[in-house]
C-alpha cells in the first residue's frame, strides 16, 4: 500500500530523492573541508571518516524508513486516544505499534550510505573482504535492536509527555554527536556515549568493523557479543517500559 | 503607524503565550543548536591536536571554543523557520485568513520569532555560560569588538529573519518545495562559517562564500566578537555589508510579497 500512494506523487519522489543526493553530497563537502586541513584525526583518515558517514547515512536512512513512522503513529495515537483500537485487537500491542508503517522512498539515502561505506572501504584495503563485511552486518543488527528500543522508549514516554511533538528531537540530537568518529570526544564522553547512551554501537563501531583497521578498533575482537549484550539489554528494557506505559494508559475515555 | 505598533504588540502577546505553552517543545528545538556546534568544537580541536603548532587555518584550541560558543550564540540569535512553514501554511489554508487581515503576514511571524528567541533566552544562556566553563575558550575581543559584534549579531539575525522570509517566499508558487528550508540551511552551514570558520574552507568553497550573504550572518558576527577583525575600518564594513545585505532583503521581500499574493488570488479564485 505504501508503494502504490507514493508512486501517484512523481515529483515527490524526483524531488525527495534529490534530497537524498543533497544530504549525502553535504556530508561530503563536510569531509572534504576537514581533510583540507589535516591528514588524519586520532588514527582516522578522510576514508574512515567516508566509511563512517555512509553508515551514518544508512542508519538515518532505516530509522526513517522502518522506525520513525510507526513511532510516530504512536505517539499520534496516543494523543488522539486512538491507540484503543490498537489495544483491542488480539495481536500483541507492542508487535503491532512497531510493524504497521513504513516508507519506501527513504531507501534511497540506506542504498546511498552503503555505496559510499562501501567505497570508502575499498579505497582503504582495495578488497572488500566477505568476512569484514559479514561482522559489519553483523553489527548493524545489533545497532537496528538497539535503535528499536531507544526509540520504542521515545516513543513510550508520550504517555506522560502528550502535548510535547517533537519528542523525536531528543533522539536526533543525541544522534547529531555520532555524526564524526567518537574518538574526537575526551575519554569520558567517549565512555559516555558507549555504554550509557549507546550511541557508539550505532555509529562508530560498526564503521569500525568495516574499515577492519586494528589501529582504530574501540572495543577490540569482543565487540559483536558487547553490542548483542547491550543490544538484549536494551530490547528488554524498552519492552518492560512499553508495558509499563500501556498500563498507566488511560484511554479517549479517561 | 501606531495601528502596527498596537497590532504587533497582540501578536507579541500571543507569541509569548504560545511560546510558553509549548516550552517542552521549543527547549528541544533549542537543544540542536547547542549540540551541533559543541561537537563541530570537539571535532575541529581534535583536528587542530594533530598538527605542532596546535592550529588549523589559524584557529588553535582556545579559538575554536570561543568561535563554536560565538555559533550557538549567533545560530540560536538567528534562527528563523519560515522557509520550513511557509508551506505548510499555504497547502492547510491557513495563509487564507492572514492575508485577509489589514496587516502584512510577515508581522506575525516576525513576533513569533522574537517570542521564541526572548522565552528561550531564559535555558540557552546557562547553557551556553557550561560549555564556556567546560571549554574555557580563548576570547580576545576587546570592547569596541565586541560592542560592534553585538550589533552585528543583531543585524544578522534581521537579516536570516528577512531573507529567509523572501526564500520561503517561492512556496507560493511551488508549495510542495518543502525542501527549500533544508537547502537554506545547508548552504548557510558551510558558507556561513558553521561548519568550520571560513579561513578553514578549501579555496573553491572559500570563493563562493565570499560571494554570499550567509557569511556576514554567522561568521562574521563571530569573528568580530571574539576578537579576528582587528581593524575597525574593516568590522565597519562588514557592518555596512550586512546593512545592505539587509535593505537587499527588504526590497526583495517587497517585490517577491506583492507577486506572490497576486498569484495566491490567482490560483484559488
Amino acid at each position: 500500500m505504501s508503494v502504490q500512494n507514493l508512486a501517484a506523487y512523481r515529483f515527490d519522489l524526483f524531488v525527495r530523492t534529490i534530497m537524498s543526493f543533497v544530504h549525502i553530497s553535504a556530508e561530503l563537502v563536510g569531509i572534504w573541508t576537514i581533510f583540507h586541513n589535516t591528514t588524519n584525526i586520532r588514527g582516522w583518515t578522510a576514508w574512515h571518516f567516508l566509511v563512517l558517514a555512509g553508515v551514518y547515512r544508512m542508519v538515518a536512512g532505516g530509522i526513517r524508513m522502518f522506525i520513525v513512522p510507526n513511532v510516530r503513529k504512536l505517539m499520534e495515537d496516543i494523543r488522539n486516544g486512538t491507540l484503543d483500537f490498537v489495544l483491542l485487537k488480539p495481536v500483541n500491542a507492542q508487535f503491532l505499534v512497531s510493524i504497521r508503517e513504513f516508507v519506501v522512498w527513504r531507501l534511497t539515502d540506506v542504498l546511498l550510505g552503503l555505496a559510499v561505506s562501501l567505497y570508502g572501504c575499498w579505497r582503504l584495503t582495495h578488497t572488500i573482504p566477505f568476512q569484514t563485511v559479514g561482522v559489519f552486518f553483523v553489527m548493524m543488527i545489533a545497532a537496528c535492536i538497539i535503535l528499536y528500543s531507544l526509540w520504542l522508549c521515545l516513543g513510550t514516554l508520550c504517555f506522560w509527555f502528550v502535548r510535547i511533538d517533537n519528542i523525536e528531537m531528543v533522539f536526533w540530537n543525541v544522534f547529531e554527536a555520532g555524526r564524526y568518529p567518537i574518538v574526537i570526544y575526551p575519554q569520558k564522553v567517549q565512555t559516555l556515549l558507549t555504554f550509557i547512551i549507546p550511541l557508539a554501537f550505532i555509529t562508530t563501531i560498526p564503521a569500525e568493523k568495516l574499515i577492519g583497521d586494528a589501529n582504530t578498533l574501540t572495543l577490540g575482537p569482543s565487540a559483536p557479543f558487547i553490542a548483542f549484550g547491550v543490544a538484549a539489554i536494551s530490547l528488554i528494557g524498552a519492552t518492560w517500559f512499553f508495558n509499563f506505559g500501556i498500563r498507566r494508559y488511560s484511554g479517549a475515555s479517561a | 503607524m501606531t495601528h502596527l505598533m498596537r497590532a504587533f504588540g497582540a501578536f507579541m502577546r500571543v507569541g509569548i503565550g504560545t511560546m510558553l505553552q509549548y516550552r517542552g517543545e521549543i527547549l528541544l528545538w533549542a537543544i540542536w543548536g547547542l549540540v551541533n556546534p559543541a561537537v563541530l568544537y570537539a571535532l575541529w580541536s581534535a583536528a587542530a591536536q594533530t598538527h605542532e603548532n596546535g592550529e588549523v587555518a589559524g584557529y588553535g584550541r582556545g579559538e575554536f571554543g570561543a568561535y563554536f560558543f560565538m555559533m550557538m550564540v549567533v545560530g540560536h540569535l538567528t534562527t528563523a523557520w519560515d522557509t520550513y512553514e511557509m508551506g505548510y501554511l499555504i497547502r492547510s489554508g491557513t495563509m487564507s485568513p492572514k492575508l485577509l487581515r489589514p496587516i502584512l503576514p510577515i508581522w506575525e511571524a516576525l513576533a513569533s520569532n522574537l517570542s521564541y528567541k526572548l522565552v528561550t533566552l531564559v535555558f540557552v544562556v546557562p547553557m551556553w555560560i557550561l560549555f564556556a566553563l567546560i571549554v574555557r575558550p580563548t576570547f580576545d575581543g576587546n570592547a569596541w569588538q565586541v560592542a560592534l559584534g553585538t550589533i552585528s549579531v543583531l543585524l544578522a539575525g534581521a537579516m536570516n529573519f528577512v531573507l529567509g522570509y523572501c526564500v520561503a517566499l517561492i512556496a507560493f508558487w511551488s508549495p510542495k518545495l518543502d525542501a527549500t528550508g533544508e537547502v537554506f540551511f545547508g548552504v548557510g552551514m558551510f558558507f556561513g562559517g558553521r561548519f568550520s570558520p571560513l579561513a578553514a574552507l578549501p579555496p573553491l568553497l572559500g570563493s563562493i562564500a565570499a560571494l554570499l550573504p550567509f557569511r556576514w550572518m554567522f561568521a562574521f558576527p563571530a569573528d568580530l566578537t571574539i576578537g579576528r577583525i582587528d581593524s575597525l575600518t574593516e568590522a565597519l564594513a562588514g557592518l555596512a555589508m550586512q546593512t545592505a545585505w539587509l535593505v537587499l532583503g527588504i526590497i526583495g521581500f517587497r517585490l517577491l510579497w506583492s507577486a506572490a499574493v497576486k498569484r495566491y488570488t490567482a490560483v484559488s479564485g
